[in-house]
């Protein structure tokens, strides 16, 4: 099809709506036929001084001669621009994804095909540390929001030809792009597929961050408390999944790169555990399970104890305690569950407001809820000392943050009406949730239940990097997974 | 939901033997007071013995044709298949109310008094019914943790215990009597409803080995042998006067000033329980309609509450489902029987196939 | 999301109604540490000790023939949120024992919501007096009971084991831990006779 400057401006203005940061720069190229051209750009999106000079230089003093449309658009394209990144297009279609993403289309008036010049020059955020995921002793690089840039780290890092990124766009009015990213010969070809059907079925019409897909990638959809899908803000960590044949979903815009499958254990793990002696390294993985339990469980056991079974404390606690309870006037449950509620407000606040009012946020919140709230009586000092040791606790394994809230509300609540029974009964439908879930195929709770004593080796302790190294164990090799083993290598 | 999967046989009998350990978790002055400790080991053997020969024809139908009696009655016996699925159904439910009665009565009568047993029950019903719905192969996995809290209730019970042990009043003498012999090895047997669990649902899981449930039926021994112990030189005579002896030697046990180990006894019995009806709901749910079908788990969870109020209110009912005597009747002809039948059946399909 | 709604609309419907609410809150819980029995004016009084964090002890007289009557009594009509949980020690004077023992700790035995590690010895009333008084005396004779108890296993001063000894065949006697008031509390052992429970002077 032989393409009419004209027509495509005419189609792009009424897509766009005359929209001001369209712009169509037509001019006539240094020939005898006067043949016409078009750079067709987004206000900002690119460039100017590499557009000047690696495309519309170039372009405008070359003397074509005689040739016609089509000698002059191949000529354009092998010996005259001196971009190095130059896609054909297929379609006129396609315009729009590429002006959208920073590229410049050229087009020669009478000419079958269409360039995709990159010349990207918007502003965007340098790489940065990522706040999320912060080590002592590994790489301060986090991902930031170009896709480009994101899967330029991942590849510095993992130097092979094995290494693949498959681009898909979702997403109908944003047409996000996102890299699909895997090492090839690690990869279950069948976990592939299953993600690509799901990626394609994604009927959103805006895309904005990474977490919009997630529940288009989990197997129960978004039921359970806890994520199927992994993220991560560092190259390192990514790189590290992908060698166990996970996949990596970079979307365009976001800092957080998505890793499935994901299982429950792996909250546990972080880049440190890595570099640590394994001693060190077993400590700090038990203890963040600790604090699991501890963040999860104590608040609904206090209740529990507080108003079912008061015996179960050791008699100098259950005086302070029964004495200090006392004092409240507010039933045990009631306390806890207001204190929880009144921590997550101002943890959000604190999150949403200005930093330099962070500071007196800090300030109000201890001072009238670790203190004055205690000296007015309003609540008692064991309850606080409750709250404040699970809330702290539950920032040991961050990622894990919202089902441990929600699951410590939920024995709050139960341990409050039902004491320990209701608080036992409760884990075990929690825990036949959590054995039911899968992602994309494998069980969620891997390593633990499906038992997988050579995965052992990674779960609760950390084994020497020796041990490690001898064997890589493929996501796909997991017990009772649904997918296939066989990979594309 | 992982219902088409095929699991580990071993985790399988893991649970399994989650469920039959927790029969002495529930024992309530079923056992002769008269009988000594090397005489009730004698007759956990002779118990546990009788359950192995309860498990053998659905050992040989899954050796034989990796299969279970629900799905060879759909393949060899299509006219058969309803009446049979109905039997194991009443069987199940019979089964449920069984144990849910003395658990239920335990946490009334022992733990929490206040507690309106027909409520509890519901809501422990319902847990069961979410629990059956996501199959075999999940609670199997839910085993695991159960396992892990077992061996930790375990150790805190009879190393709480370890104290209270009196050997200068209470010897290894054999004591007891033929009657004592029979009822007691009696109750050993009621671990053999593993096996139509078993007969049920060995179907879905993989590489089975003849020695797993041998190894099962063994750890079970040990277990009942080692509450049976604790029981006699720990508490001694005290346990005559008290209900559910399990019960109470996790209330004796203690570490110092810190005691409240019957809490964890309690948490332990509570999954157990909950582990065993959830299985029962499965099967009942694998023989009547499909594996996790939620409309027949919800059904026949109606019907064991209904059951349960119905034996509440009338003792006569009450009577009757905690016998144990039809229970173990019902456990023949679901272990043995229909198990037997199908093997000679599938030989004959085979002959036929050559 | 409808499902989802009504299920848990019942489960919360059934939780209310559960009875399980009906719950001994530790605020208004009254914990009994000890309970003392002796004779006054002809008639048993039980002696209720609140466990509390002042100096003196909290002590709420309850007349009654036995111990069973006596906490029956006392939730009704003088302690509503009675536990016995954590009773420690239950001291029985040489007044009343003959009387209320035998059915006291058989109460004790049969009733799963006693404490495992509590005491029952016998004193005499100079012991009952001082218990009384303070705290302290209380840690005192508990301090001297785990040491009688570490140094003669064959004291009875566990309430099962007293159970046992009672209810075993073949034994005559047992023996239990004696408070007397001499100096600073002394705590000594006791033999009693089984059938006749009569006091002999060890």
């Amino acid at each position: 099809m032989n393409y009419s400057i004209n027509e495509i401006k005419l189609s792009l203005q009424s897509q766009f709506d005359n929209s001001a940061d369209l712009s169509v720069r037509v001019f006539t190229l240094k020939s005898a036929l006067k043949i016409q051209a078009a750079v067709i750009t987004m206000e900002g999106l690119v460039d100017k001084e590499q557009l000047s000079q690696s495309v519309l230089n170039p372009l405008l003093t070359f003397d074509y001669g005689a040739r016609d449309s089509a000698a002059v658009s191949v000529i354009a394209y092998s010996s005259v621009m001196a971009s190095s990144d130059v896609i054909k297009l297929s379609s006129a279609d396609e315009i729009v994804t590429y002006i959208t993403s920073g590229f410049a289309v050229l087009m020669i008036d009478g000419a079958e095909e269409l360039y995709a010049v990159g010349v990207q020059g918007y502003s965007f955020r340098g790489v940065s540390e990522p706040e999320s995921e912060v080590v002592q002793r590994g790489s301060r690089e986090g991902f930031t929001e170009p896709l480009r840039v994101n899967m330029s780290m991942i590849r510095r890092r993992m130097k092979t030809p094995d290494l693949k990124f498959e681009q898909m766009t979702v997403g109908t009015d944003s047409k996000t792009q996102l890299m699909i990213c895997y090492l090839q010969s690690q990869v279950s070809l069948d976990l592939l597929n299953k993600l690509k059907n799901r990626l394609s079925g994604c009927n959103l019409e805006t895309v904005l961050a990474s977490g919009y897909l997630s529940d288009y990638l989990e197997d129960n959809g978004s039921g359970s408390l806890f994520s199927g899908v992994g993220i991560s803000e560092r190259p390192d960590t990514v790189c590290g999944k992908l060698t166990e044949g996970r996949i990596a979903i970079i979307v365009d815009g976001t800092p957080a790169v998505m890793i499935v499958p994901h299982l429950f254990v792996e909250e546990f793990q972080s880049v440190d555990d890595y570099s640590n002696r394994t001693y060190y390294a077993a400590f700090i993985r038990l203890m963040k399970y600790l604090s699991f339990f501890v963040s999860v469980f104590l608040p609904g056991l206090y209740v529990a104890l507080a108003q079912f079974h008061p015996e179960y404390f050791p008699t100098w606690l259950l005086i302070n305690t029964s004495e200090s309870l006392a004092q409240t006037p507010f039933p045990v449950t009631a306390e806890v569950l207001a204190i929880t509620v009144v921590y997550e407000i101002m943890k959000e606040a604190g999150l949403r407001i200005p930093k330099s009012l962070g500071h007196a946020v800090s300030i109000v919140g201890a001072l009238v809820i670790g203190d004055s709230a205690v000296n007015a009586g309003i609540i008692s000092a064991s309850t606080l000392m409750v709250v404040a040791t699970a809330a702290i606790c539950g920032y040991v394994t961050s990622p894990l943050y919202p089902p441990i809230m929600m699951l410590r509300m939920l024995f709050i609540v139960v341990g409050g009406f039902t004491g320990l029974w209701g608080i036992t009964l409760a884990t075990a439908v929690v825990l036949i949730g959590m054995c039911a879930k899968t992602s994309l195929g494998v069980p969620y709770l891997s390593s633990l239940s499906p038992f997988s004593l050579r995965r052992m080796r990674d779960v609760f302790i950390r084994a020497g990097w020796r041990q490690l190294s001898k064997h890589t164990i493929r996501v796909q090799k997991f017990p009772e997974t649904e997918v296939q083993d066989a990979n594309r290598g | 939901m992982q219902t088409e999967v095929k699991f580990s046989s071993k985790r399988f009998l893991l649970a399994l033997l989650l469920c039959a350990c927790s029969v002495i978790l529930l024992q309530n002055n079923d056992l002769s007071p008269n009988a000594s400790f090397t005489f009730n080991a004698i007759c956990i053997a002779a118990g546990l013995a009788v359950c192995f020969l309860f498990f053998l024809p659905s050992l040989i139908l899954k050796k034989q044709t990796d299969s279970d009696v629900l799905t060879l009655a759909r393949r060899f016996t299509p006219k058969l298949r309803i009446p049979i699925a109905i039997f194991y159904a009443l069987y199940f439910v019979y089964a449920a109310l069984y144990f849910l009665l003395p658990y239920i009565d335990m946490f009334h009568t022992k733990y929490f008094p206040e507690v309106t047993p027909c409520l509890i029950t519901f809501i422990m019903l319902l847990g069961c019914a979410y629990a059956a719905c996501k199959g075999v192969n999940v609670i199997s996995r839910f085993g695991i943790f159960l396992f892990l809290f077992a061996l930790l209730t375990n150790i805190l019970m009879f190393g709480g215990s370890l104290s209270e042990l009196d050997f200068s009043h209470y010897s290894f003498e054999l004591n007891g009597e033929f009657n004592a012999f029979m009822q007691n090895t009696l109750y050993f047997v009621t671990p053999s409803f593993i096996a139509v669990i078993f007969a049920c649902c060995s179907g879905v899981t993989r590489n089975f080995r003849f020695r797993q449930p041998v190894f099962t039926l063994i750890f079970t021994g040990l277990k009942y042998a080692a509450v049976i112990f604790f029981v006699w030189f720990a508490l001694g005579d005290y346990v005559g006067r008290q209900t559910y002896p399990a019960f109470v030697l996790s209330r004796v046990a203690h570490f110092g000033p810190f005691a409240g180990i019957e809490s964890f006894y309690l948490a332990l019995s509570t999954m157990s329980v909950f582990m065993i009806v959830s299985l029962f709901l499965c099967c009942i749910s694998r023989g009547t309609c499909s594996d996790g079908n939620r409309k027949c788990v919800l059904i026949f969870t109606l019907i064991i509450f209904a059951l349960y109020v119905t034996a509440t209110y009338i003792n006569s009912v009450k009577e009757i489902l905690v016998n144990p005597i039809p229970l173990l009747l019902l456990t023949f002809v679901a272990a043995v029987m229909l198990p037997a039948a199908y093997i000679f059946v599938g030989r004959k399909s085979n002959a036929k196939g050559n | 999301m409808r499902r989802g709604i009504s299920i848990l609309l019942t489960v919360a419907a059934a939780v209310m109604l559960s009875g399980c609410n009906n719950s001994r809150q530790i605020e208004t819980a009254s914990i009994i540490k000890n309970v003392s029995v002796d004779r006054r004016g002809g008639q048993v009084v039980y002696t209720f000790y609140r466990l509390s964090s002042s100096e003196k002890p909290w002590g709420i007289d309850v007349p009654a023939d036995s111990f069973e009557q006596a906490c029956a009594l006392a939730r009704e009509q003088y302690i509503p949120n009675l536990s016995l949980a954590k009773l420690e020690l239950l001291m029985l004077s040489e007044d009343v024992y003959r009387q209320v023992m035998q059915d006291d700790v058989d109460y004790i035995s049969t009733q799963a919501s006693f404490s495992p590690i509590a005491y029952v010895t016998l004193c005499d009333d100079g012991a009952i007096e001082r218990i009384k008084e303070t705290n302290r005396t209380q840690s005192l004779i508990e301090e001297q009971l785990i040491l009688l108890k570490k140094n003669n296993p064959s004291v009875n001063i566990n309430y099962l084991s007293i159970f046992n000894n009672f209810a075993r065949r073949g034994e005559d006697s047992f023996t239990v831990p004696f408070i007397s008031s001499e100096k600073e509390l002394k705590v000594s052992e006791f033999e009693i006779d089984r059938e006749k429970m009569k006091k002999t002077a060890k």
